[in-house]
């Protein structure tokens, strides 16, 4: 056994891998449905970042300038979107299907005029590469901590992220009057909360959330953008959102089961023997989707959100 | 000192003149009644003074000074709060989250929620309105709710307090609760103004009541200086017999009969517990008891929305194994729900799409699933007119109705639907007199024309005037059973409170 410990760590930290885009997007939408308004283009934020991550870092030489780009980029969509539903009091669904729409397209059409290739970008700079990751080595070796011992900082961030944003919503009183335009607008907007303001700042926020995640498939995981990106991440954030109820940390617990799955997916595939080895890797593979699944169909209980989560807002006549 | 004056307000909505040039004026300290019909204006007067309309033209003055008010946070500026009909709370927050929300007590960006709490607490000390401050809203009766909102705008230092016909959704007992505090309020200086169709309470706290009838100021009339009759022959026009006419019931067959009914709660405690009961053809059942002692447990299980744990329903003799809103009303039951904005009407619908709910499959309201617009315009207008829906108009939408003439379209809707059996929930919640005259004529035609009719209502003189037979529901069961001559309005309190039981005939 102790001679997979070195293996366990690694299976471990590459499940954390897979759970910092998720974890972002997820979080985005917390923040953004916490405010009452849906954020389904989480996925294509995530596309549009990812790529103008690579495209700064590119230009730049610099991961770091890649990170600015995809924030910058993350406003712009979340800006739009705010426009779109809380501006407008527009459709959030259909605000959303459209942003993810121009992401398939746009981000194509982008891939291959800026780089002159077809499905990949070339390698950049990027927060995975050894001399840019968090080093600590005293955590080496020590079974399950050992594989925080050389994470990306965009994997810490995303961690770090979950707490704060704990704190945000559930103790600071920008946090109150998020929930309460979430829950009913119209009381928080007699009270003298500014509703539209609360909302614009949310989806923003939310949107630049998504942002990390898509810059976390690109610069943290690879170093270079590829027309499938977000891969779907996008969505699982968002049932991710669903399974953990609204909050950061229910969000962050429904991950890492989904990321458990992978763990187990990797650690099987390199040591399963006897029954286990008789499962096929395509189960595993599709597990975390399946958790999805059942997450959307109740599995977990009534998942209740925001009370007026996706509603649009309007000022009575 | 006047606390509010308005003058020359009017208000014009496409197609309805809601206030005609009204003239009020308020002293500081008064508790001021404002009555009328279905559809007079009263909310939209109410709705202008807290920011929520714009009139058409006319002046607010508010101690004295002239002001714009834009937006109920203007109101809230000038010391003016209101407890609307439907509470404008979070049921997810805390009282105390709910009270200081848009003024926060803090420690920099950090909600301080322990200095909230105390704050909630010393300013329910105050004003002798108790509430848990650290409770879930969810969990608190709508009395309580109530309060959480008295105190919300009290927070914010109003004097002048406006409500909604706020005994609309309260119980008798929660009603004088709410009269003790409207009247320590006014020990304290404030204001209030209150909207009610219940003129014996108006009569009984109001220093001074305005009545308005289609828009237009009918007349103020002074403390004891009117009497209820008097008082109601302003507000509808012409004289009311406040008093129910008795009729036989000419009892016939079973049409409902329920056993053994025990039904889970929302809250997943036994609600109802093993009640049994026949309601038969030409006879009024009438279910009496506080709120939440079963009613809603009864009729969920009756429309199938909850399933019983045990017990049966039988409709016409048969027993209905599952119960589903369809196969129920298939049977021939109708339904007037308590609540009529989530169960009554879909409210962006206009009246004549609302009308036909529930019937819209069924000739001549469509064929092979084309509706007949012609049909249903013409059943809409007649239906309208018999039921005094105003405006007449059928594309006004549910929402832009008067509170009383949403309830009104529902009567419409339900009795005019092929029936054996009306379950009428509350049926005369926010009418107006003459509207509550109407509907207790209707249900008597209705009995008398055969219908088994089972009226649940918290009107102790509903239950007593209507009634051919009488159950008590208390904690989930039935403690009495008895008829409107061998009873007291006294003694069915005592058994609604538990304190009282009565043996039944075993059925
Ligand atoms: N937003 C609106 N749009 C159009 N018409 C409206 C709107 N609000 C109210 N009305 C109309 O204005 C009139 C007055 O309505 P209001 O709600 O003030 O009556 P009310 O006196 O409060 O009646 P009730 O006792 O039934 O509550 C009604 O005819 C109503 O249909
Ligand atoms: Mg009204």
């Amino acid at each position: 056994m102790n001679s997979n410990i070195p293996f366990l760590n690694a299976s471990i930290a590459q499940a954390l891998d897979y759970t910092a885009p998720i974890l972002f997007a997820a979080l985005g939408g917390v923040m953004s449905e916490n405010a009452g308004v849906v954020n389904i283009a989480l996925e294509g934020m995530m596309r549009f970042a990812a790529f103008f991550g690579v495209w700064g870092s590119f230009v730049s030489g610099n991961a770091w300038v890649g990170l600015l780009w995809g924030v910058g980029i993350g406003i712009v969509l979340g800006a739009l979107h705010a426009y779109i539903t809380v501006k407008w009091a527009g459709d959030q669904i259909i605000s959303g299907v459209a942003i993810n729409v121009m992401a398939m397209g746009m981000i194509t059409y982008l891939l291959e005029s800026v780089f002159k290739t077809t499905g990949y970008s070339p390698p950049v700079a990027y927060f995975g590469a050894p001399a840019s990751k968090i080093h600590l080595a005293f955590l080496k070796g020590i079974p399950i901590l050992g594989a925080f011992a050389e994470l990306t900082i965009l994997i810490w961030f995303a961690l770090i992220l979950v707490v704060v944003l704990h704190f945000v919503l559930y103790h600071t009183v920008l946090g109150l009057r998020i929930r309460a335009v979430g829950e009913n607008p119209h009381a928080a907007e007699t009270l003298g909360v500014n509703v539209f303001k609360i909302k614009w700042f949310a989806v923003i926020s939310g949107s630049v959330l998504a942002a990390f995640g898509g810059l976390a498939l690109s610069l943290g995981t690879l170093s270079s953008f590829t027309n499938s990106m977000a891969m779907g991440k996008g969505f699982i954030g968002l049932a991710a959102m669903i399974f953990g109820k609204w909050t950061p940390f229910g969000a962050l617990g429904a991950i890492l089961i989904f990321a458990g799955a992978q763990v187990l997916q990797l650690f099987m595939q390199g040591t399963a023997t006897g029954f286990a080895k008789l499962i096929p890797l395509g189960f595993y593979l599709s597990l975390p989707y399946m958790l999805t699944i059942g997450a959307l169909i109740g599995v977990v209980g009534k998942a209740v959100g925001p009370a007026s989560d996706g509603v649009p807002y309007k000022k009575e006549s | 000192m006047k606390a509010l004056e308005v003058k020359g307000i009017v208000k014009q909505f496409p197609g309805v003149l809601a206030n005609d040039n009204i003239n009020l004026s308020i002293n500081k300290g008064e508790i001021y009644a404002i009555v009328g019909e279905n559809g007079a204006g009263k909310s939209t007067l109410m709705k202008i003074i807290y920011g929520l309309y714009t009139p058409t033209s006319g002046e607010i003055f508010v101690f004295d000074k002239k002001v714009d008010i834009k937006t109920p946070y203007d109101a809230i500026g000038l010391k003016i709060g209101m407890v609307h009909q439907e509470f404008m709370l979070i049921p997810r927050f805390t009282v105390t989250q709910n009270i200081v929300l848009g003024d926060e007590p803090s420690k920099g960006i950090v909600f301080d929620y322990k200095k909230a709490l105390n704050e909630v607490e010393e300013l329910s000390e105050k004003f002798g309105l108790k509430v848990d401050p650290a409770e879930k809203v969810a969990n608190l009766p709508v009395g309580i709710q109530q309060r959480v909102e008295i105190l919300k705008i009290l927070r914010r230092g109003a004097e002048i307090l406006i409500f909604d016909e706020p005994t609309a959704v309260l119980t008798p007992e929660e009603t004088e609760d709410l009269f003790k505090t409207l009247m320590k309020l006014k020990k304290n200086g404030k204001t209030i103004i209150f909207i009610s169709h219940k003129l014996k309470e108006v009569i009984a706290i109001a220093d001074r009541i305005a009545v308005l009838r289609r828009g237009k100021l009918q007349g103020i009339v002074e403390r004891g200086k009117t009497s209820e009759v008097e008082l109601a022959r302003m507000v509808v026009g012409r004289d009311v017999v406040l008093k129910i006419p008795k009729a036989e019931a000419k009892v016939g067959g079973t049409v409902v009969s329920i056993r053994d009914l025990t039904v889970k709660s929302k809250r997943g405690i036994i609600g109802l517990k093993e009640v049994s009961f026949d309601v038969c053809a030409g006879e009024i059942v009438g279910i009496a008891g506080v709120e939440g002692n079963g009613q809603a447990e009864l009729v969920n299980a009756l429309i199938g929305f909850t399933r019983p744990i045990k017990g049966t329903i039988a409709f016409d003799g048969e027993e209905i194994r599952v119960i589903t809103p369809f196969n129920i009303r298939k049977k021939g039951m109708a339904y007037i729900p308590k609540d009529r904005k989530m169960r009554g009407l879909v409210l962006p619908f206009r009246s004549r799409e609302n009308i036909i709910m529930g019937q819209h499959t069924l000739y001549p309201f469509s064929k092979n699933g084309v509706l007949n617009n012609i049909e249903i315009d013409k059943f809409t207008t007649k239906k309208l007119e018999e039921f005094d829906v105003r405006p007449r108009d059928i594309h006004t939408r549910a929402r832009n109705l008067s509170g009383g003439n949403q309830q009104k379209l529902i009567l419409a809707k339900e009795m005019s639907m092929e029936h054996k059996f009306l379950l009428a929930s509350q049926p005369t919640r926010g009418l107006d007199i003459g509207a509550m005259e109407f509907v207790y004529h209707k249900l008597i035609e209705e009995k008398e024309r055969g219908m088994a009719i089972l009226l649940i209502s918290l009107e102790l003189s509903e239950i007593m005037g209507l009634s051919d037979r009488i159950l008590v529901l208390y904690n989930g069961e039935i403690v009495g059973e008895t008829t409107p001559d061998k009873t007291t309005e006294e003694e069915l309190g005592l058994m609604m409170l538990g304190l009282k039981k009565q043996k039944r005939v075993a059925q």
